[in-house]
């Protein structure tokens, strides 16, 4: 069993939002990568607001032999269908590999209008029962996030009912939720920091040991999200696809994080998994807050259930290391 | 004719809106709905309220729209055949597996797909149609014009919740409070088997964010006061932005724009503020199929607002 799942292939992913971000990353360690950010269309050089980013985008991940996806918006008024249109007429002429879908009315479009795209199903689309994925794969659905509350428990019971693959966040900051309205724009006067450089900075909601980072039109965990000791867990459930969230981090943070999951999970289907203490150093370093595991344990999605004394968190005592 | 659609946490909540004029009563059948501080009828108060509703000529719509756990589903779906019996065949559910699930087992059922599913786009209300779904929930933030454009998807009703809470997480889309508390509840009873006996082991459902059926759940933590940090900055401190929606004075707009059901947020009124909110509505629909403009203008009272969701 060990050998067989050791020579399986899995994807390591992430999100980027705009083509300055592309270039500043070294994706070596990903295999996918999803362009866009799904919160705003207002955020600095969205891809999904640039067709012809877009376009450059999805050509230098593919000349990184990346597989390369478009995602979409989470929560779309009728104003953005026609640019969601003009985005999926770009992924699906530059052969994107996939469209990310939050959203069940751009699903309805991508099955109606775009049916050679593969739909990877988001988080924000509410994938709570296996009744759900049925419905979704008749809509041309081939992969899932399925809610981000869901445990490992629950998932596992989804996927031995419907045997579609799953793709689940192991490291970095949870989506939490998704608003239509920007907040933090209330400050362009106060602060002298005007759309869209306000989202871009650090900006982290505290009430007592609680945090929250605000990226604007989103509400994401404080801590982040850290699967590496229970990555043979995952490994053993079946599941091969896994996203490392960066889309609200600096290109060290993106490119650090997954250096250390890319030699984990190589690591991680032996008899014993072996833990380099270089990759809880990295992981301490990034996560300011501290580190949870979600709710895949069927605990609050801020807890922790491992051993590592790493997730009990710092806090923001912890200097920040975006530049 | 545009119906007026009210909420009621209790049997003197179902009495108080019909006496005031609702088209239609939407209810929450005790330990499936998301109830908590919005109020949930027992079987018992529901067959009483559906009687009510039906001597009234009147028609009495169930909330079953938490998301339950696999084994816990099948019991959601026992409940079915006895709603119907007793001649309720509208159901507002939450999730599309369970709405999906519902319209294949159930022909004769109206389902409509509740305001946590987060319509709110012509292509939103056209997945929800080719689901199956009779009836759509939209949230009254969207305007007359976005209204009129998804009015005009054909096969599905068009609700406008035009009372409501407006908060800053979108509904439906949030999982805020169970990222800070996941709290079990025990599982509801069935409504047709005897009391469980004292000391029963009822069992405990995971719950989670609203969306999902956490009863009790949402402490209103987007209502708390939160510190804004820029760093290690210390930048402002504020609550999320929520206000209360009540577009009473754009009832005609609405109207206008081809809805077909406006639709009242409230099962935690007490009955006697259900009433009157549930007459202004009613005064201003009344007012507006006879074109006459809105006599009273004023701003809803603050003790309309929705609280303890």
């Amino acid at each position: 069993m060990t050998n067989e799942i050791s020579v399986m292939s899995f994807e390591l992913n992430t999100s980027i939002a705009n083509l300055r971000d592309l270039r500043a990353s070294d994706l070596r360690d990903y295999d996918a990568v999803y362009l866009g950010d799904i919160y705003c269309r207002l955020y600095e050089a969205n891809f999904l607001e640039r067709p012809d980013d877009l376009r450059q985008g999805l050509r230098i991940l593919r000349d990184q032999g990346k597989r390369a996806y478009v995602t979409s918006y989470a929560a779309p008024r009728n104003d953005y269908l026609f640019r969601v249109r003009k985005t999926l007429e770009v992924a699906a002429a530059e052969r994107a590999e996939a469209v990310e879908i939050h959203n069940l009315g751009i699903l309805k479009i991508v099955h109606d209008e775009f049916p050679g795209l593969p739909v990877h199903i988001g988080g924000f689309a509410n994938v709570y029962t296996d009744s759900g994925v049925d419905v979704l794969r008749g809509f041309g659905a081939v992969r899932i996030t399925p809610n981000y509350e869901l445990s490992l428990d629950e998932i596992r019971e989804i996927v031995a009912a419907c045997q579609v693959p799953m793709e689940l966040i192991v490291h970095g900051k949870m989506p939490l939720g998704v608003s239509d309205y920007c907040f933090l724009l209330e400050y362009e006067e106060k602060w002298g920091i005007k759309c869209p450089d306000l989202c871009q900075k650090d900006l982290f909601l505290k009430q007592g040991d609680w945090a929250m980072k605000s990226v604007g039109k989103g509400i994401m965990s404080g801590k982040d999200v850290c699967m590496l000791e229970h990555l043979p867990r995952l490994l053993a459930d079946g599941h091969r696809h896994f996203r490392i969230e960066t889309l609200s981090e600096s290109p060290e943070y993106r490119s650090q994080v997954a250096a250390v999951y890319r030699q984990a999970l190589a690591h991680a289907a032996d008899a014993v998994f072996e833990q380099d203490e270089d990759w809880w150093r990295v992981v301490r370093v990034h996560a300011r807050v501290g580190l949870c595991n979600g709710f895949y344990f069927g605990k609050s999605g801020m807890d922790y259930a491992g051993i590592r004394p790493e997730a009990v968190g710092s806090l923001l005592t912890i200097p920040p290391t975006k530049s | 004719m545009i119906r007026l659609l009210a909420p009621a946490g209790s049997p003197e909540a179902v009495w108080a809106a019909l006496d005031a004029g609702a088209d239609a009563v939407y209810v929450g059948l005790k330990g499936w709905s998301r109830g908590g501080a919005r109020g949930e009828l027992t079987w018992q108060e529901l067959v009483a309220s559906h009687r009510r509703a039906v001597l009234a000529g009147r028609a009495l719509q169930v909330a079953l729209n938490t998301i339950p756990l696999a084994h816990e589903r099948s019991r959601l779906f026992q409940q079915v055949p006895a709603l119907l019996d007793l001649g309720i065949d509208t159901f507002i559910v939450n999730d599309i597996g369970i709405l999906a699930a519902l319209r294949r087992r159930f022909l004769g059922l109206r389902l409509t797909a509740s305001i946590g599913c987060g319509a709110q786009t012509v292509a939103d209300v056209a997945f929800f149609r080719d689901l199956g779904a009779s009836a759509v929930v939209l949230p009254g933030t969207l305007d007359p014009d976005e209204v009129r454009e998804i009015s005009g998807v054909p096969g599905i009703s068009v609700e406008v919740m035009l009372h409501m809470v407006e908060e800053f997480i979108l509904l439906g889309k949030c999982w805020m409070p169970s990222y800070v508390h996941l709290k079990p509840s025990p599982m509801p009873t069935d409504p047709l088997t005897p009391a469980d006996p004292e000391g029963a082991d009822r069992g405990l459902r995971q719950t989670g964010s609203m969306k999902r059926g956490g009863v009790g759940t949402c402490f209103k933590i987007c209502q708390q006061p939160w510190d804004l940090f820029e760093g290690e900055r210390w930048r402002a401190s504020r609550l999320f932005p929520s206000r209360q929606l009540g577009r009473v004075a754009e009832v005609g707009m609405y109207v206008n724009a081809g809805a077909h059901v406006l639709k009242l947020q409230g099962r935690s009124l007490p009955p006697e503020q259900l009433a009157l909110l549930v007459r202004r509505y009613r005064d201003a629909l009344d007012g507006v199929s006879r074109g006459l403009a809105l006599a009273d203008r004023t701003a809803l009272p603050p003790a309309w607002t929705v609280v303890g969701r």
